[in-house]
């Protein structure tokens, strides 16, 4: 069912890409894709172009997709290995979900951090304490990083 | 050893000899039938179609297909010379057998054995119209499944139309064999009532008539007992309803069209899923099925299931149109179905027949999917189906 699956949500992803985001395979490898998300208007990562690789697993949809972001991003849900801490990723996981359901629910991340669950502590902890020093660090990062 | 019987004479009312499984759904209305036509060629028919006859769970054929007198439904249509009879003369006899207006066999008698033992046994007789094979439950069916005829009696019940309109339809306990005589044995339940006698055959008709009738908001009537004469009585302890369809073949499947030009997706493959339209059987990918417990469609797949599988498997079950139409109560679109088999039919009819309790064994009713007759779950029987819409991407 994979080959079927990724083959079908690739046609859908570019016939009616969500906004903002786009994906696609990176060479042959079907199970391998790239995808880049703008950083949202209403966030610190605004007019960022964030990278992330996406690879199925052979038994996809019935285990879910693994994401990472390849461009650095200050975030506290999102380490320097690009890993992304979001339940749909993991225990959450549907067959139901599709990468542009998943690419829109990353988008709603980074407007919304979710530092209760960080997987960077020290980014959550000044999240929560100096939501100034947050959003200018980020928006330093997205500079340099991102654009 | 002493026997009584009623010689009964020709009159004019139509009468049919219907023999006719205890759960069957009888459909003696004056509606309009969808299509199939009397099985029975030695009838020649005329332009008045009285109603149908459809048996519950055979969902507009049987399996092995219809074939002469052994089919899903039954159209009742005018006689061109009327054959019913009325009771005429009662006799008092020490052996029926032997009997004058037993033997002749132009003349319809029928015997109540009070103390002897006398069983009618399987039979071919040319007086049978209809002959109703056993309806398995759906969820007992195998693929290979030869459907025999049914146990019951051969002889189960006749139905009198009024020759004339409204076309008044009565159905009666026993029906007269080819010697044209109805004998019922002695475990058959009789009694006097005055000088008149009557009883009851020992598996029973019952009848049940919808509330105000069989319509959307229908709600099922009681069950009750018809008499070898006609009598209506309230169910005994133990024992050994006019429809009418309101849709067309033609609006039902523009219907089930419609919901697969919307091209329903499976969630999980995004493949498009297709309701299977009357005669299409068969497994594909394109198979939608559901989960009972939320009503949500997919295409067959494996996820979610655990090692234990009954305990997750039934809740993704097969989803099955319901073709026979004289069992919808309304001409909406066919986006419920029945728990648990799946059979796809609009919502007020899957509500009305989660509402039906139907003959079941000797003692017993039960709800069924009339179209399959398998059991159905209480509370509520039935399901909404959910789609995911091909927008909902």
């Amino acid at each position: 069912m994979a080959m079927k699956r990724i083959n079908k949500e690739m046609i859908d992803i570019q016939r009616d890409p969500p906004s903002s985001c786009s994906a696609g395979p990176v060479g042959d490898d079907i199970f391998q894709w790239q995808a880049t998300i703008l950083g949202p208007k209403e966030s610190p990562f605004q007019n960022g172009v964030f990278f992330l690789n996406i690879h199925f697993p052979s038994d996809y949809p019935f285990k879910p997709p693994k994401i990472t972001f390849t461009t650095r991003i200050y975030h506290p849900n999102i380490n320097n290995n690009g890993s992304i801490c979001l339940d749909i990723l993991r225990s959450q996981w549907s067959p139901a979900l599709t990468i542009s359901k998943v690419l829109l629910s990353i988008c709603s991340l980074l407007c919304d951090p979710n530092p209760d669950d960080p997987l960077v502590p020290e980014i959550a902890r000044i999240y929560k304490t100096d939501r100034e020093k947050y959003m200018k660090t980020a928006r330093e990062w997205t500079n340099k990083y991102a654009m | 050893m002493e026997s009584k019987f009623y010689a009964m004479v020709d009159k004019n009312p139509v009468t049919q000899k219907v023999a006719l499984q205890e759960s069957c759904h009888l459909s003696p209305s004056v509606g309009p039938a969808n299509n199939g036509g009397s099985p029975n060629n030695r009838i020649q028919r005329s332009a008045i179609k009285y109603g149908e006859l459809v048996v519950l769970g055979y969902n507009g054929h049987l399996p092995s297909g219809d074939k002469g007198r052994r089919r899903s439904k039954f159209v009742l249509c005018k006689r061109q010379v009327g054959n019913g009879v009325k009771p005429y003369r009662k006799h008092i006899v020490k052996n029926p057998q032997s009997a004058k207006a037993v033997q002749d066999s132009h003349q319809h008698s029928v015997t109540y054995t009070l103390s002897r033992n006398q069983a009618i046994g399987r039979s071919s007789e040319v007086p049978i119209d209809f002959v109703v094979m056993d309806t398995i439950p759906g969820h007992l069916r195998t693929g290979s499944d030869n459907i025999t005829q049914s146990t019951i009696s051969r002889f189960a019940c006749r139905i009198l139309v009024d020759r004339n309109p409204p076309f008044t339809a009565r159905i009666y306990a026993a029906g007269f064999d080819s010697g044209r005589n109805i004998f019922l044995g002695e475990k058959a339940v009789k009694w006097y009532h005055g000088e008149e006698i009557d009883g009851l055959t020992t598996n029973g008709v019952f009848i049940m008539q919808p509330q105000g009738g069989f319509h959307p908001a229908a709600k099922p009537g009681i069950w009750r007992e018809v008499s070898v004469g006609g009598a209506i009585y309230p169910l005994r302890e133990s024992r050994s309803a006019p429809l009418k369809s309101c849709q067309s073949e033609h609006e039902f499947a523009s219907q089930v069209e419609e919901i697969n030009a919307a091209r329903p997706q499976c969630p999980v493959g995004l493949n498009t899923l297709v309701l299977p339209r009357r005669g299409t059987l068969g497994v594909s990918e394109k198979q939608p099925y559901v989960y009972i417990l939320c009503g949500h469609v997919h295409g067959p797949h494996q996820w979610g299931q655990k090692d234990d599988c009954s305990r997750t498997c039934p809740l993704c079950l097969k989803l099955k149109t319901g073709c026979e139409l004289s069992v919808y109560v309304d001409s909406e679109p066919p986006t419920y179905c029945f728990n648990p088999c799946g059979h796809v039919a609009s919502e007020n009819t899957v509500r009305y027949w989660s509402q039906v309790p139907v003959p079941h064994g000797c003692q017993g009713f039960q709800a069924v999917c009339p179209f399959c007759s398998s059991p159905l779950h209480s509370d509520p029987g039935y399901v909404k189906l959910i789609f995911q819409d091909n927008t909902d991407l």
